[in-house]
């Protein structure tokens, strides 16, 4: 009996910590509730306060812009309790989050494993598309009419305001190309006729792009060179996968011209395996000339910037001569979350966000843009060159076509197509069979949808 | 004292109920879960999910990337289980049976690689596979072999076999202790017997090592197979991504991007099904092929 008694005993001990340790765990979720439950219910000034839950990646921008606005905020704001989810692999941290329906109220859309297009179609993101109709700028300005490029729609609805205006574009070393008297390419013939001047005289393989990523060609290279050949339309039938799009006549000629590109030996020889940062550093160290990347490029390699070398921009040279460049800008933005706990502190946050004396600093802090019309980057001596440059020349509608796409395209139809395209850019395949495989690609995405 | 049944009961209660829970909590769970989440259409990144019944795995079936993923699982299971018993047999018979001064030095160094990080051995073989500045072509420039150089993990063809090095390089020194083991229990005197029957060294290996270490070359081989089936994916995801072109996917690293780049978890749980139950067929083959009576002189 007593021998009965023990064994119950640590039994029942045993219960016990399995019933504290499957406790422990749910209970942080409750007391989490609780506390946001709490704050709100108590009213500060305005009737904005409690947590406010923002979620950002910092890639090549950094995060001190960020800083600097979250503190302004919180002086304007003083009940807001602003908990900041930052970093590199934050959409990845983040992800079970979502997964659990609790998620941060602000979402800044950027980096790897954040898809704008997965958001909205899992019905994360609340529509903004009368929400937006109110907001002014300082000066009276509607923010709807002061985008450089209008807010992404999905079946006409605005879920997201694209805060940060990126375009891929192709860079070079202008320091080299002014010493050694090289041609800055003006459209896709100066570009070969350059690459095979800079290819004889250095001897390398003048053109390079990260092989791992080979979405990087195509957002960089070719959809320039689609928008060039037959515009937003084209894009768009691109993108979403349209029957014959990719079979077309001017997406064969375009992929000639990669082809074209490929046989010359433009490509380095060793592109097929490089990743984001190999293949920039790569074209810091003059193994390559050309490079198609983002504006994140001087800020993200900062450290790693060769004495002498200055970072020269142009729009990607895929048009033929005669017609002006092509830019297809690609915007990271801002949304708030469907089912956000605060949605009141997430609309003043957004709203606070889009000012351009905001966008003035994001230039100086991050050499990129921000989305918003008439801000007069030279006004500062703390932006670099290339960008004032480049700004010029974006709003100068002579030499520079801005076309825009309908929204990112989906990663399963962009997967498929880059590895075609990876394979053509090695040699393995000719510019006919890519652009079947694309069209195979975009049969099999428009069937799964 | 004599034990009561009571007492031995529930001693074993205590030993093996925590071990069952975390088994059932961490093995179990996600197993069946996997298998739950492979009838969904589901993204991954929220809480809408479809059930769509067979759809992922005919989808499964008609993939025609999947086909070749299992092949270059294969090949590297293959090459790997070739390349290390081969040299873990030389390397452990050469530091326990030619009575080299230096043999513990070597151990250490044969062992090294085992206490790195596949991510860090990854990460240091793509700058030997360089082609600009590793140490591969520039060698084959130093012997004057250029014409062999090439940009190993940017071509499709040489991509594959190119990871068959780093992950050989990296197993090599378990399975050598492991062997070392095996011999070392070897009594000396069946090798003296051999040799007063006039036995060489080859013969000595073939006769009487190898027989008697077969129980050790079994589980290796075995490990090796589980262990690529299921780990190779690491390799291949930090040295190439699965490219160019698909050429160097394995089952893992294909599931990795269908269900957290390309948002297909469902998907990708599909995948992971798939890879279980070729994991436990191929398991099941290899103990019947490997199964020899065990010897005993």
């Amino acid at each position: 009996m007593k021998e009965f008694r023990k064994s119950r005993w640590i039994l029942g001990l045993l219960a016990l910590v399995l019933i504290g340790v499957v406790a422990a765990c749910s209970s942080n979720d409750e007391s989490e509730e609780e506390e946001a439950t709490d704050s709100s219910e108590t009213s500060g000034e305005g009737g904005i306060s409690g947590d406010l839950e923002i979620q950002y990646f910092v890639g090549g921008y950094g995060d001190t812009w960020w800083k600097e606005v979250i503190a302004d905020f919180k002086e304007k704001y003083p009940d807001v309790n602003v908990i900041e989810h930052a970093g590199p692999n934050i959409n990845e941290e983040m992800r079970s989050r979502w997964v659990s329906n609790d998620p941060p109220d602000v979402v800044y859309i950027d980096g790897a494993g954040s898809s704008e297009t997965q958001m909205v179609e899992d019905g994360q993101l609340m529509n903004l598309t009368e929400w937006v109709e109110g907001i002014e700028l300082d000066n009276g300005d509607k923010l709807i009419d002061s985008f450089i490029v209008n807010p992404g729609k999905f079946d006409g609805d605005i879920y997201s305001l694209p805060l940060v205006f990126d375009t891929w574009g192709t860079w070079y070393d202008r320091a080299l190309f002014e010493e050694k008297g090289y041609e800055v390419p003006t459209d896709f013939n100066s570009f070969m006729s350059s690459m095979t001047e800079i290819k004889d005289k250095e001897g390398i393989d003048p053109f390079v792009t990260s092989g791992q990523h080979p979405y990087y060609f195509l957002r960089g290279m070719l959809y320039p060179a689609f928008g060039a050949a037959g515009g937003d339309e084209l894009l768009a039938d691109l993108i979403t996968g349209k029957e014959g799009a990719w079979t077309s006549d001017v997406v064969l000629e375009t992929m000639k011209k990669v082809e074209k590109m490929q046989q010359e030996g433009m490509f380095d020889q060793g592109l097929g395996a490089l990743n984001h940062t190999q293949s920039q550093m790569n074209f810091l160290l003059h193994e390559n000339a050309f490079i198609p990347v983002g504006f994140w490029l001087p800020n993200e390699m900062k450290n790693d910037i060769p004495d002498g070398f200055e970072f020269g921009f142009i729009p990607s040279p895929m048009q033929d001569a005669g017609e002006p460049f092509a830019i297809v800008p690609d915007l990271r933005p801002l949304a708030i979350a469907e089912n956000a706990e605060n949605p009141k502190a997430a609309k003043a946050f957004v709203e606070f966000v889009f000012t351009r004396d905001y966008a003035m600093s994001f230039s100086e802090h991050t050499g990129a843009i921000m989305n918003l019309t008439e801000v007069d980057l030279t006004q500062s001596d703390k932006i670099p060159s290339y960008l004032t440059e480049a700004n010029e020349m974006i709003n100068d509608t002579e030499q520079v076509q801005i076309y825009e796409k309908p929204h990112p395209m989906s990663a399963d139809l962009e997967t498929p197509i880059g590895n075609a395209l990876m394979s053509l850019m090695l040699g393995n395949m000719t510019a006919e069979e890519f652009v079947q495989e694309a069209e195979k690609a975009a049969e099999t995405y428009r069937n799964s949808n | 004292m004599v034990q009561s049944k009571k007492q031995k009961y529930t001693f074993l209660a205590f030993c093996l109920v925590p071990t069952f829970i975390m088994f059932a909590v961490f093995t179990l769970y996600p197993l069946f879960s996997g298998l739950y989440y492979s009838f969904f259409d589901w993204s991954g990144a929220s809480q809408d999910k479809e059930f769509i019944g067979l759809a992922n795995y005919i989808t499964l079936i008609k993939d025609a990337i999947i086909p070749n993923t299992i092949i270059h699982d294969y090949f590297l299971v293959i090459t790997k289980v070739i390349g290390i018993m081969i040299l873990a047999m030389f390397f452990a018979v050469a530091l326990t049976q030619l009575k080299i001064k230096e043999a513990p030095f070597y151990r250490i160094v044969f062992f090294f690689p085992n206490i790195m990080s596949v991510v860090v051995i990854g990460i240091l073989w793509t700058f030997i596979y360089n082609p600009n500045l590793g140490l591969v072509n520039s060698g084959l420039e130093f012997l004057g072999l250029e014409n062999w150089a090439r940009p190993w993990l940017g071509d499709e063809n040489w991509a594959l076999p190119s990871l068959v090095l780093p992950s050989i390089w990296a197993g090599i020194g378990l399975f050598m202790l492991m062997l070392m083991g095996g011999i070392a229990n070897v009594s000396k005197s069946y090798y003296e017997a051999a040799e007063i029957d006039g036995a060489n060294q080859w013969q000595q290996f073939w006769k009487v090592t190898l027989p008697l270490v077969w129980p050790q070359i079994k589980i290796s081989v075995l490990y090796i197979v589980i262990t690529t089936l299921n780990g190779s994916f690491i390799i291949v995801q930090v040295m190439t991504g699965g490219g160019p072109n698909n050429s160097t996917h394995v089952m893992g690293s294909y599931l990795y991007q269908q269900a957290f780049v390309q948002y297909n978890f469902g998907y990708g749980a599909t995948i992971g099904v798939m890879i279980l139950i070729l994991s436990l067929l191929t398991v099941l083959i290899l103990q019947f092929l490997l199964r020899r009576d065990k010897v005993e002189y």
